[in-house]
């Protein structure tokens, strides 16, 4: 029995472990020193040393994991409040509020560009406030693109994470059993405490899917942060990509370190996250 | 069991890629069968494509004169040095013999690293007649500091300058000292790409070079005690400056184009280019106003070549050296070096060739932004050895970016 399962997930099985499995494992064993272009071939975690010690790495870990934080919430919460909004409108209007997806289309890379040539300092609406007089030199736009906490990151992330989550979110709210709010205000129950007790809930698996997805994308992604990071500290990506491509080959071992050890955290970040998902959806129910 | 029948398989899969090593033959070939082996071939040449005007070039006049020359067809494939280079060093370790790039353009610390991990074929320039006709041997021995020993063949020069608008700025500085004070009397109107970015490290070169006494010194190859004395000279020099930069010095370009789009747009009043023609490409293609010009330091201004080089498993390595020769031949040297095609110098020696081509050189306008060929040889400081090169960006990452 187990092997006929077995076998009939062969054809997925097997590209899934020749391309996924052997990547993964070829990045820790050149995290580890082994089967490089060069290098002594000795197994060493010294690699992983340099990293912990390193205090650059850890401030690209912590901008990585804000810029995700902010852009995830970010988008869960738009995407909800957009959501409850389309769903309140009458069927007619409900269809035209369809463009609001419209950034689901649009790659990562274009929505990046988008924020570089709207907000920058020289960029469009920076030029029609200084056309129109509203400010007397470009120096006076906030310098948006350049905080150094990755702002313009966040603002391209919520582009397209707010559409998504929209997508997610909307789905659930649109096969919704109306008659479950009737009854509540049948049986009493404010708008707040009809909101808070009957819609949320069942909104909330979709709006935990829609932010570890969109979490552990910007945690990892890399076209955005190639076009709107800054130099420091960059995003934990872009650290990889550089020691990768840019630096002497001895120094690849780390890019790798860095890879293994963000595989990680998405892999237990995920795993805690359904558990503490889980955990508030028990004790919700309990009360 | 089922993990030995997929580990199997899998160990057959890879295998299937590897195939009989090619002979070696070609080098013993003379060039006038290499040249009856190539035709009616295709050499796929793996090269930058961020420069439209190179890439117009490379499709049209060399992909014209060698189908017409030799019926060979060429494919330029863009792909930047890092990348294919990487390529090459995976299909090494998976034993792949047969690749799919003829050649490659390639310098600097890409060559030093295809070269240590031996993924170059050769020694093939002496089998070509352009390079021993019309080329010092002397001067491609070495690519920032490393051995060439025949493995690349020269093909172009480039030069370091700065640029400036004569309308922002009517007299741009001499000196490195001078361009210190114009940095801090023009707060937040200077900065450079982020090193290891090409330009952003020659910068930073340029800066080395001139807080530490010269370029001299550095010469004899890689000296670890000489480095730790002066670098920090030129780290001091350049922390100083960052309040005074773009940005206040928190964040840089990330490459020469991103700089090049400040420079543009009116954010930044210097631009550099490691190409003496590149201010005159962007006036010709109406980017840069038409009073930009370049300069250079008194203390020099960096040069450097660049070369052609062929994968270790090649599939047409004939082709690849007819490509290669062609390249370096007076024609194609002369072609490449009209800004309206490129406007890249020559790597050639004028000198040898006859009165005719020499005047054809000389007669070549490179424009108004671009400074002429006696100031841009007057200036003209080598590279130093590609340790030094890392060195610097790693410390650079290090104390100015707080990495």
């Amino acid at each position: 029995m187990k092997r006929g399962i077995i076998h009939g997930l062969l054809p997925l099985l097997l590209p899934y472990c020749a391309l996924f499995c052997t990547g993964l494992a070829l990045t820790l064993a050149q995290s580890l020193g082994l089967f490089l272009p060069l290098g002594s071939g000795e197994a060493g975690i010294e690699h992983y040393q340099t990293l912990v010690q390193d205090q650059g790495i850890r401030q690209s870990l912590g901008l990585s994991l804000s810029v995700a934080f902010f852009s995830a919430a970010g988008s869960v919460l738009g995407g909800t409040v957009l959501a409850l909004a389309l769903w309140r409108m009458p069927p007619g209007l409900r269809r035209v509020g369809v463009v609001s997806k419209v950034g689901l289309i649009l790659p990562h890379v274009a929505v990046a560009f988008l924020v570089l040539l709207l907000l920058s300092r020289t960029g469009l609406v920076s030029s029609v406030l200084f056309q129109t007089g509203i400010i007397s030199s470009p120096e006076e736009f906030p310098n948006l693109l350049h905080t150094g906490s990755g702002l313009g990151m966040i603002l391209a992330f919520l582009l397209k994470g707010v559409p998504f989550a929209l997508l997610l979110i909307g789905a659930v709210l649109f096969g919704f059993d109306i008659r479950l709010i009737q009854t509540a205000r049948m049986l009493g129950a404010g708008s707040v405490r009809t909101f808070w007790s009957v819609t949320l809930p069942r909104l909330l698996p979709a709006m935990h899917s829609a932010f570890i997805i969109l979490f552990l994308y910007a945690f990892g992604s890399f076209d955005i942060p190639f076009v709107l990071g800054e130099s420091h500290p960059g995003m934990l990506s872009i650290r990889v990509f550089d020691i990768f491509f840019q630096r002497d080959l001895s120094q690849r071992p780390q890019a790798m370190a860095i890879l293994t050890l963000m595989f990680v955290f998405a892999a237990v970040f995920a795993m805690l996250y359904n558990r503490f998902a889980a955990y508030l959806d028990g004790w919700r129910r309990k009360l | 069991m089922r993990v030995i029948f997929l580990l199997s398989l899998f160990l057959a899969l890879t295998a299937g890629c590897s195939e009989a090593p090619t002979e070696e033959s070609v080098l013993r070939q003379d060039y006038a069968s290499l040249e009856q082996a190539a035709r009616g071939t295709e050499v796929r040449w793996h090269m930058w494509g961020g420069s439209a005007q190179i890439n117009q070039w490379v499709d049209t006049y060399v992909a014209g004169e060698m189908k017409r020359l030799y019926d060979i067809n060429v494919v330029r494939v863009p792909m930047d040095a890092p990348v294919f280079v990487n390529k090459l060093l995976t299909e090494k370790a998976a034993n792949k013999n047969t690749g799919t790039m003829d050649l490659l353009w390639i310098n600097g610390e890409n060559f030093k690293n295809s070269m240590q991990a031996g993924v170059l074929f050769g020694p093939f320039t002496d089998r070509l007649p352009n390079f021993t006709a019309w080329y010092d041997p002397q001067k491609s021995a070495h690519d920032f500091g490393y051995p060439v020993n025949g493995f690349e063949a020269p093909y172009g020069r480039a030069q370091f300058v700065f640029e400036y608008d004569t309308e922002r700025t009517p007299t741009p500085p001499a000196t490195m000292a001078k361009f210190a004070d114009w940095i801090r009397a023009n707060t937040g109107r200077f900065t450079y790409p982020q090193p290891p970015d090409f330009t952003g490290s020659a910068f930073l070169r340029q800066v080395f070079y001139a807080t530490t006494g010269g370029h001299e010194q550095y010469l004899n190859g890689f000296n670890p005690e000489l480095y730790a004395k002066n670098a920090p000279q030129t780290f001091t020099w350049l922390n100083d400056l960052k309040p005074y930069l773009w940005q206040e010095g928190r964040t840089y370009p990330k490459d020469a184009a991103a700089l090049d789009t400040l420079f543009a747009r009116g954010e930044i009043d210097m631009g550099m280019s490691y190409h003496p023609a590149h201010a005159q490409m962007k006036i010709l293609e109406k980017t840069y106003p038409d009073t930009v010009r370049t300069f250079v330091l008194a203390e020099g201004a960096i040069f450097n070549t660049h070369f052609t080089a062929i994968p270790f498993n090649a599939p047409n390595k004939a082709g690849a050296m007819v490509l290669a020769n062609f390249l370096m031949s007076p024609e194609a040297q002369l072609s490449k070096f009209k800004p309206e095609n490129w406007g890249d110098l020559p790597a050639l020696e004028i000198a040898k060739l006859d009165e005719e081509k020499r005047q054809a050189f000389d007669a070549v306008d490179l424009g108004a932004a671009t400074l002429g060929a006696d100031a841009l040889s007057a200036a003209a400081v080598p590279e130093i050895a590609s340790e030094y090169l890392e060195l610097l960006e790693r410390d650079w990452d290090t104390i100015i970016l707080g990495h």
